[in-house]
């Protein structure tokens, strides 16, 4: 009697061992992957990508809790729970646990209200959509020099068409490139003139669709310099995927030479892949399915080098 | 099957009607129904709230006169067919059919007066928003009323042959709901594009 | 036994009654029964899950490379329209109806559907809108090219101007193809509300009768709305409206909260059958009663509720106000906790048990580790933060296809393998299912966990050509798309040998509970006719001294002897 029960208290102390072990293990690898998942995002280079990262990273571990418990238990019983061949006896016939399903509701729940309070934070500290407003397409824009008192607050219009991107500067030029100074709050006004398109920038982390028929303000922070690559992220028809360019982060200094530089230029054809493209289609005898012409590329003072070396 | 019944069964064995389930499926597909209908009572709502233009130009708003009184003629439709079911009820097939007869003829009435205002109007389903509107849900309900004549129609047909009833008025029954249906849909489609000016 | 108070539709039926010569022709034409029209969806929507499959290898083949060198842009984006289309709307609803129409009446002991003919109605719409939407294939100006989204006013630009385009014949077989799932959805309904067997009470009903009707019913809530923006889209197409047209004061994205509020409850819609698969299959071959069977149950209906406010979590980056993307959030997110409820029931029946891995218990354990894993990218997706980088990215088609082909179809393969000989009377042969399971695992795998990190590094999805730095990732995912090719080839051999010549199945193979393993392999037109069984208990009582129905072992006798 006494040894019995000497064999279930050790039965279930190693159990307890065990289950702990396994969890430690878990916790280890869910901490290990959550480290790991920062090498999976392209270089923070705005204000919002280091709190998009550490919220990932935090979900990375919890999932990858959730996903090696789940698939442990799945595993063990793959291992010890197989029925030798032919023996089709039934296992241990346990209908359920009320206590257990509380504990795997009310855990799940918990945690979602977490994740969705600290995005709820996030959301609350980023505030990079302003509002939207339609406007008549039928009568015309503002104009950016009626809004611009302060030049350092104007916006930026950012102009989609199919197929090409272009960028009026509120000191009253245009760029096929998206140049930004570094540490500086910028603000949008994000107009397309046909479909939806999409303003991905995936270094920032950042990423607003752009609707025909409303003006969108938006801002951001870029924080570090370099190149990036801007894409059309809302599918936008046939040259949907040359609908990219790049943004160009650099010093204030730098920035200030750049807009000098660029307001004496004299306009030219502004980046135009997919109408490259579209003419190669053209000299093949149009083959292919039905396509709506790219617009013709905008006249910009600053054509930008597409070709040159992006990170993320 | 080759069981024989002569062993004593230790069961009593069990049935399912096969039959008889026409009700409640025509008010599941009801419910469904609805739910287009109010896809574009949102749609409405929404753009009337946020277009930058709403009515066509040389639109100011839209009578309401006459699609008032077609609005009381239909409403009132939905008693008078109350009180055919009430007549199949009590076996005086006459007294259904012709009753039956008159919310036809007041349907059918609705349509014209509809299409009457449709004639009259000046802007057409290419005038903006509110010209698209207007005749998508005009029109989709529209169709309903004749969907809802016609089937009428079909039930007046086969109250003549023999029988009809045995198995029950399941058909007068599904058509007069609706009815009611078609109706309660127009209250709402009048209050929101006539009334919400 | 003489036949009296039969139904006139047994005496009629085209259908073998058991000893009548069996008559394949059935299969081809307009037949009301529904284990006829079962197979007769499930082996159409088959053929287009090849079709469907043969389009995404091609998407494959293009974006092994960077560049768009294997077909021009336009075609490119058409193919990927008609993939996912096709799969959806070809394959997946129409297979899943299939299953629905051979398990519901006999799970729950009805001799048929209730409305039989409308029944084979929504069937024969089936080819019908096939062949629409395959026909723009060769209408002018190719398929549709919008994506399976539509959204205008891409969808409704119509660069030739035809008023017969792709874009239009796309719009009438997704009208038509939501025709046959509401009269499909108020069948099944119908049917599981009115035709139970006595003593079947909500609560002893078989989990797989629960998910089919709480999708079902989430089908006709949500699809007229689909419905609705359809018909506005086609008139902004064909006859110049101004619904969602810009240029004439319309909303393009009234259009995407039309077709989310359907279109995100299809995926449900879609994957709460699969649920119900996972719940039979389990028990069955870990010979376990089924872990917590009220909170399984009730936890399908949670989902159906649930899933009806989530739809604006794929628009959290198109202008939508902060509190609404917080509020969606949140009730995504909340779809979490009745999923995991039924996970973690799966994982607890499979706990202490006796697991037998034959051919569909390998799918279901696939299906449920890979939705583990769908599952978790999925509550990433629904943090705004995490979405606005991911969103539109290769990170969602990864995600969307770990849950829709490595958790829906893996629970269809599952489903299929094991009811196969209960409704075709034959044995399949396990081992060639083992090598499809292999292969379509390692396929699968291969094919959509490398495009979470292209996803991640911020590679948009629609695209024909990329940036070099995403090569890598794509190449690994086009040879996992051709190893999923070939894992066709002993799926289809063991389907069609199998039921030509396959060993005689046993009415009750895998000794699973359920009112159809007491039924003979196959099961009469009427499935019990008239001695339908009394249900004392719900179907999982494996290894408990629980009767199931009244007088079970006369059942068993009865379908041993008319087998």
């Amino acid at each position: 009697m006494k040894s019995n029960l000497k064999r279930i208290i050790n039965q279930k102390l190693i159990s307890i061992v065990g289950v702990s072990l396994a969890i430690f293990i878990d916790l280890l690898l869910s901490k290990l992957m959550a480290s790991w998942s920062y090498s999976w995002l392209p270089v923070q280079a705005s204000s919002a990508a280091p709190y998009v990262d550490n919220l990932f990273a935090f979900e990375t571990g919890i999932g990858t809790f959730i996903f090696l418990g789940c698939s442990g238990v799945i595993g063990w019983v793959l291992i010890f729970n197989r029925a030798p061949k032919y023996d089709e006896s039934f296992g241990e016939p346990i209908e359920g646990n009320t206590n257990l399903e509380i504990v795997w509701t009310v855990i799940p729940l918990l945690l979602v209200i977490a994740i969705a309070i600290y995005s709820t934070n996030i959301n609350s500290t980023l505030k990079n959509l302003g509002s939207k407003s339609k406007y008549d397409p039928q009568k015309d824009l503002i104009q950016n020099s009626e809004l611009g008192q302060n030049i350092s607050d104007a916006p930026i219009d950012v102009i989609a068409r199919q197929w090409n991107w272009e960028f009026v500067y509120p000191e009253g030029f245009s760029s096929s490139e998206l140049h930004l100074p570094i540490n500086n709050k910028i603000n949008f006004r994000l107009i397309s003139k046909d479909v939806l398109h999409g303003f991905y920038i995936p270094a920032f982390r950042l990423k607003q669709d752009i609707i025909p028929g409303s003006i969108i303000e938006y801002s951001l922070t870029p924080t570090r310099a370099g190149v990036y690559r801007l894409r059309d992220s809302m599918f936008s028809g046939t040259y949907f995927s040359e609908n990219q360019t790049n943004v160009i982060v650099e010093s204030k200094d730098s920035y200030q030479n750049w807009i000098h530089k660029t307001v004496k230029k004299v306009p030219v054809n502004g980046l135009n892949q997919a109408g490259i493209l579209y003419k190669k289609r053209l000299e093949k005898g149009d083959r292919g399915w039905a396509t709506v012409p790219p617009n013709p590329p905008p006249m910009v003072n600053e054509p930008g080098d597409y070709q040159q070396p992006h990170e993320g | 099957m080759t069981t024989s019944k002569s062993e004593a069964l230790l069961h009593t064995p069990g049935h399912i009607k096969h039959d008889g389930h026409n009700l409640t499926g025509f008010i599941i597909f009801l419910c469904s129904e609805s739910i287009i209908f109010f896809a574009f009572f949102v749609g409405y709502g929404v753009l009337k709230i946020t277009a930058p233009t709403w009515y066509p130009d040389g639109v100011s708003g839209i009578a309401v006169k006459e699609p008032l009184i077609n609005t009381i003629i239909l409403v009132s439709s939905s008693f008078v067919i109350y009180f055919a079911e009430r007549y199949l009820h009590k076996k005086n097939y006459w007294g259904f059919r012709i009753v039956w007869l008159l919310t036809m003829i007041m349907g059918a009435y609705f349509v014209y007066g509809q299409y009457v205002e449709w004639s009259e109007l000046t802007f057409s389903l290419n005038s903006g928003v509110f010209g698209s509107l207007f005749y998508l849900l005009t029109g989709f309900h529209g169709l309903h009323v004749i969907t809802g004549i016609l089937l009428m129609g079909l039930m007046l047909i086969r109250s003549f042959i023999p029988g009809n009833y045995d198995k029950g008025e399941m058909g007068v029954e599904s058509i007069s709901l609706f009815w009611h249906f078609v109706d309660v849909i127009w209250i709402i489609l009048f209050i929101l594009i006539y009334v919400w000016q | 036994m003489t036949i009296t108070n039969y139904d006139e539709r047994v005496l009629k039926a085209s259908h073998p009654v058991p000893g009548a010569p069996n008559n394949w022709r059935r299969f081809f034409g307009f037949n009301t029964d529904a284990k006829v029209i079962g197979i007769q969806y499930i082996v159409t929507a088959l053929f287009f899950l090849l079709l469907g499959g043969l389009l995404g290898m091609l998407i494959r083949g293009e974006l092994i490379t960077p560049p768009s060198d294997l077909f021009d842009p336009s075609v490119y984006n058409g193919l990927y329209t008609m993939h996912g289309t096709v799969m959806l709307f070809l394959f997946l609803f129409p297979v899943l109806s299939g299953l629905t129409n051979l398990l519901v009446p006999p799970m729950i002991g009805a001799p048929d559907m209730a409305f039989p003919k409308l029944n084979a109605l929504a069937f024969w719409l089936v080819p019908v809108f096939s062949i629409v939407l395959l026909a723009s294939f060769f209408v002018p100006g190719g398929p549709a090219s919008s994506g399976w989204w539509s959204y205008p006013p891409v969808s409704i630009q119509n660069p030739l101007g035809h008023f017969l385009n792709g874009q239009m014949l796309w719009i009438v077989a997704i009208g038509l193809s939501g025709v046959s799932s509401i009269i499909g959805a108020l069948n099944f309904v119908t049917t599981i509300i009115q035709m139970r067997a006595p003593g079947m009470g909500f609560f002893k009903m078989p989990i797989f009768i629960w998910t089919v009707l709480a999708a079902q019913i989430l089908q006709l809530l949500g699809l007229p709305a689909l419905t609705g923006g359809a018909i506005m889209l086609f008139f902004d197409l064909n006859f110049g409206t101004s619904f969602f047209n810009p240029e004439t004061g319309g909303d393009p994205v009234l259009f995407q909260h039309f077709f989310w509020f359907y279109s995100h409850p299809a995926v449900y819609v879609m994957v709460l059958p699969v649920f119900g698969i996972f719940s039979e299959l389990f028990p069955a071959y870990s010979r376990k009663p089924l872990f917590g069977y009220k909170f399984v149950a009730v936890a399908s209906f949670g989902i159906t509720i649930l899933s009806l406010v989530v739809w604006v979590h794929h628009m959290f980056y198109t202008g939508t106000p902060m509190w609404m993307r917080n509020l969606f959030m949140f009730t995504t997110m909340l779809i979490a906790v009745p999923t995991g409820v039924k996970v973690f029931a799966w994982i607890a029946t499979l706990w202490g048990g006796n697991l037998r891995l034959n051919t569909p218990m390998l799918f279901c354990l696939g299906g449920l580790f890979n939705f583990i894993f769908g599952g978790i990218t999925g509550v990433m997706l629904a943090t705004v933060p995490i979405d606005i980088h991911v969103g539109n990215t290769y990170f969602v088609v990864a995600h969307f296809h770990y849950i829709i082909f490595n958790t829906i179809a893996f629970g269809i393969f599952a489903g299929i393998y094991h009811w196969f000989p209960k409704f075709t009377g034959r044995m399949f042969y396990e081992g060639l299912g083992k090598v499809h399971f292999a292969l379509t695992f390692i396929g699968a795998t291969l094919n959509w966990l490398p495009l979470h990190w292209a996803g991640l590094l911020g590679m948009p999805r629609r695209v024909a050509s990329y940036d070099p730095e995403f090569a890598i990732w794509n190449v690994i995912a086009s040879i996992g798309a051709f190893m999923l090719g070939v894992a066709s080839i002993p799926f289809i051999l063991n389907m069609v040998s199998s039921w030509s010549r396959g060993k005689k199945a046993p009415p009750n193979p895998w000794g699973a509970i359920g009112l159809e393993w007491l039924l003979p392999s196959p099961p009469p037109h009427e499935n019990f006719e008239d001695d339908i069984p009394t249900v004392l208990n719900e179907p999982y009582n494996y290894g408990l001294n629980k009767p199931f129905v009244f007088d079970e072992e006369f059942y068993i006798s009865k379908a041993l002897n008319d087998s």
